[in-house]
């Protein structure tokens, strides 16, 4: 399974695996999109199992960082390796998006004061 | 009608004696309560004989008795332990058991007297006065199955009783123990007891635990009736330190009996951890009144039980039992001796009737039984025996005394012995060069008769014949390689001869057993002996060491020179003496550049990222001058970039690249790629790619025949686009973009090992534009 979800009602956690590409980027676009929709108000992504990221996967990615400011909802990235950090940073996202070492330091941080999700433009 | 009662091991359990195990038992628990609310879950616990397995339901069942309902709306959860065991092995007399079992616990569970004379119909009586009212009418078809001699309905019948309940005041819980006997019943098919207990696995509404030691037997029966995926697998293994301390300080306790507490983990060692071998090491203390100070005495406490005491008697008895029949008892424990004590590499069934040299069916015979009693566990054609440090140690006595006749105390002499002279593990084995142990390991599953260039072996010549070459090079001059070599068919291949106790000292990383022609015969068998050498560069030295070990094996197994062969797998490098040396030896010798040849051949490529861990040793140096060029077209389809980052990943190999640059370099080309595939309108659908290695740089050409673009006024028509150039000018040292109405060639530079402008990652680059902020 390249995309494995976890929602507990306040929190979506994706696992995204694999190679992010176009059709990977479109279906974590979607799922978001649907789960953002209807209830979950924070999302974490994580990147612990994601071997390579391209430019259009980065591009959903982005997609996926304004649904959530659109929905005033939270975000934050985990386990992100340093090869992404640095395609992340080159894009622009870790301006916009927080990334945590583990994926406990990111729930911890998305159970926190609201105002540091998506941080302020 | 009278059904008579007998004791289980419910009778002799004493709930005082349970230690450890709090974690299982918890889950359990709560899945047993769950059971009423439909919520019931199946599990199967599984471990060798003596673990525990009987204790921890016996355990569970108190548990779910003192537990109580949850709320007063909810039904009590009535557990029903159940040992297969004991029964005949007719439906009818499992039946009858079946019934007698279940009246009487539940007249019990509703508080009621232990019926003196089992009277069914008395039972039943009593019984309907707490409201459960069905038993009589089962009673009464059982009466007429049995008169009709119809076993498998009788068998039907009474498993219904348990749905008898009325008034929804309980729901059962089924403990069903040593279940594997549920296979021997005469003229009833193995698995019918599960077809039989069907509805109650379905329903989800009865938690369901089953409990046996052989788990492959009752896999496969669960996986024949399509209930597998219904049920959890728990395995049983010995307690933890913490416990096991506690039962040593309750035994002492119990049989005043003096065990110094320095020595409590190495007793629990010795016994595997094993409460009931603890217990009766501990009865064997107590009958010979000794003060346990040190650790000699332990050990020699410890070989006088093994060979004279209470864990020789039980074995004993645990074997004459198994096989009443001498000459078979004899050949099954030779047999588990050379695989146990001796660790003869076995994990195939076809090698274990060549290792026991009988016929093919008293074989399978003496398989079937130790398979049954728990002993191995087979699992397709795999086979795997119990880690039983007692066991082992009982069959060393058996075979010792038994067959070569020597006398109690010699053997008792020798396991003390090899106990305390027993090496501590050997350091710096990582897993690292476990997992290189295993590539091997599994490429070896796979020769399977199969011929390969016989350079894959010889990596002296291979360095002569491809220094300075490129990878596509090697790979073309290889199957151009007519000098081949035959690999046998093996039959198992065993890790594990390092760390072994005593005996002589032929440690393996592998050991393989094989033969030719793929016959099984002794004239066919060959063995392969391969160490997978941990140190980066390997030293003249080290291959004197493993040609020594070598002559040992081959003295001890008695193996002619042509069917013992010798096999070194490189980490990185070897001294020229080393490679020399291997050769005189007659030692194959393989580079890790020579292996990656080798698992392509075997469609291994990927196995257990292999390639990563590979990646930096490589056979052609880079300080060739002349430059090595590869050259690749790829049709524009999605995805298809991913063969063009594997052939960047293979070609940065032979630099020796660390593996950021290499994601680096793939990276940049599959960008490059997409923007091809995404841009050109290329006619043709095809990229050409041009990989050029020359040392201290890589360069990548990517070139479409499509219309062409400009660079500044590539704004991205889709949302969110464009970011593609951007990153490959992250990724790599130099981009030089040529494009015209005939087409784009975009290429790429980066310097390998600190060139000219090394990049060294995204630190205090400018950052990229706001992404959020749409066109």
């Amino acid at each position: 399974m390249k995309v494995d979800l976890r929602d507990d009602g306040r929190t979506l956690v994706v696992h995204i695996g694999g190679y992010l590409n176009s059709s990977l980027g479109e279906e974590v676009e979607k799922l978001v999109g649907s789960r953002m929709g209807c209830g979950a108000r924070c999302l974490l992504l994580n990147f612990g199992q994601t071997r390579m990221v391209n430019s259009i996967g980065i591009s959903f990615i982005i997609g996926v960082v304004e649904k959530v400011m659109e929905e005033q909802g939270r975000m934050a990235f985990c386990e992100v390796n340093r090869l992404n950090r640095d395609l992340f940073q080159v894009t622009g996202l870790t301006k916009y998006v927080r990334s945590f070492e583990t994926e406990r330091e990111a729930l911890e941080f998305l159970s926190r004061s609201p105002e540091e999700g998506i941080r302020e433009m | 009608m009278r059904l008579f009662g007998t004791m289980g091991a419910e009778a002799t359990f004493r709930e005082e004696d349970f230690f450890g195990r709090e974690e299982e038992l918890s889950a359990l628990l709560r899945a047993a309560i769950e059971g009423g609310r439909g919520t019931g879950s199946s599990f199967m616990l599984f471990g060798p004989p003596n673990i525990g397995k009987t204790m921890l339901l016996l355990k569970l069942r108190e548990e779910i008795l003192s537990s109580g309902p949850q709320d007063d709306a909810a039904a009590r959860p009535f557990p029903f332990y159940f040992s297969f065991s004991q029964i005949l092995s007719h439906p009818l007399a499992l039946s009858q058991h079946f019934l007698q079992e279940y009246l009487g616990q539940l007249l019990r569970f509703f508080g009621d007297e232990h019926p003196p004379v089992f009277d069914p119909e008395q039972m039943c009586e009593r019984l309907a006065a707490h409201g459960f009212t069905g038993g009589r009418a089962t009673l009464a078809a059982h009466a007429r199955y049995t008169a009709a001699g119809d076993g498998l309905s009788a068998l039907v019948n009474a498993v219904s009783l348990p749905f008898a309940a009325a008034g929804g005041a309980f729901h059962p819980v089924f403990l069903f123990d040593d279940f594997q006997y549920t296979g021997k019943l005469q003229g009833v098919p193995d698995g019918t007891m599960l077809s039989i207990l069907r509805p109650y696995i379905k329903s989800g509404r009865f938690a369901m635990f089953l409990s046996g030691s052989s788990p492959g037997r009752v896999t496969a029966a669960l996986k024949r009736e399509g209930l597998y995926g219904a049920f959890q697998m728990i395995e049983i293994r010995g307690l933890a330190p913490e416990a096991s301390r506690r039962l040593w300080e309750k035994l002492c306790g119990r049989r005043r009996i003096e065990i110094s507490a320095s020595l409590y983990p190495r007793a629990s060692e010795r016994v595997g951890w094993i409460p009931f071998y603890q217990r009766l090491l501990a009865e064997d203390i107590f009958f010979r009144n000794v003060r346990v100070a040190d650790p000699i005495t332990l050990e020699n406490l410890y070989a006088t039980a093994v060979t004279q005491g209470k864990l020789n008697r039980y074995w004993r008895e645990f074997f004459e039992n198994a096989f009443p029949e001498r000459a078979r008892r004899g050949r099954a424990i030779r047999f588990l001796k050379r695989v146990m004590y001796d660790r003869f590499p076995l994990d195939t069934v076809e090698g274990a009737l060549s290792l026991m040299g009988t016929s093919q069916e008293e074989g399978e015979a003496v398989l079937s039984t130790l398979e049954f009693k728990g002993l191995l566990k087979s699992d397709l054609e795999q086979l795997s025996f119990v880690d039983d440090p007692v066991l082992t140690d009982f069959l060393y006595w058996a075979y010792e005394r038994g067959l070569l006749g020597k006398g109690v105390s010699q053997v008792a002499s020798a396991i003390v012995q090899a106990r305390i002279s027993r090496t501590a593990s050997e350091a710096g084995q990582g897993e690292e060069h476990q997992r290189r142990i295993n590539v091997v390991k599994e490429l070896m599953r796979r020769w399977d008769l199969r011929e390969v260039p016989q350079l894959l072996f010889e990596y002296g010549p291979f360095r002569e014949k491809f220094d300075r070459k490129g990878v596509l090079e090697v790979v073309i001059g290889m199957e151009g390689e007519t000098l081949r070599t035959r690999l046998p068919k093996i039959s198992s291949v065993s890790t594990g001869y390092r760390n072994q106790k005593g005996g002589p000292r032929f440690d393996f990383d592998l050991v393989a057993y094989g033969f030719l022609e793929g016959e099984f015969s002794e004239e066919n068998l060959v063995v392969w002996a391969v160490d997978v050498v941990p140190e980066r560069n390997l030293a003249a030295r080290a291959v004197e060491h493993f040609e020594n070990r070598c002559r040992l094996l081959a003295i001890e197994k008695g193996l002619l020179p042509d069917r013992f062969r010798k096999w070194m797998v490189l980490n990185e490098s070897a001294d020229p003496a080393a490679i020399d040396l291997a050769a005189q030896y007659g030692i194959h010798l393989s580079h890790p550049s020579q292996l990656r040849l080798f698992l392509n051949l075997f469609g291994l490529e990927e196995l257990g990222g292999a390639a990563e861990a590979e990646r930096p040793a490589a056979a052609p140096p880079t300080g060739a001058e002349k430059p090595v060029e590869y050259e690749l077209v790829l049709p524009m389809k999605a995805d298809s970039e991913m063969v063009a980052a594997r052939v960047a990943e293979t070609v940065a190999a032979f630099a020796s690249v660390d593996a950021d640059t290499v994601d680096r370099i793939k990276m940049a080309i599959i960008e490059a790629c997409i923007n091809a595939f995404e841009h050109s309108a290329s006619a043709s659908g095809k990229v050409r790619l041009r990989y050029l290695l020359s040392p201290g740089r890589l360069e990548l050409f990517v070139q479409d025949d499509g219309k062409g673009f400009q660079p500044s006024s590539r704004g991205e028509s889709k949302k969110n686009r464009g970011w593609g150039l951007k990153l490959i000018r992250e990724l790599v040292d130099e981009v030089e973009i040529d494009t015209g109405l005939d087409g784009t060639v975009v290429h790429m530079v980066k310097f390998l090992d600190g060139g000219p402008a090394r990049n060294e990652g995204a630190e205090g680059k400018e950052e990229g534009g706001a992404p959020p902020a749409t066109e």
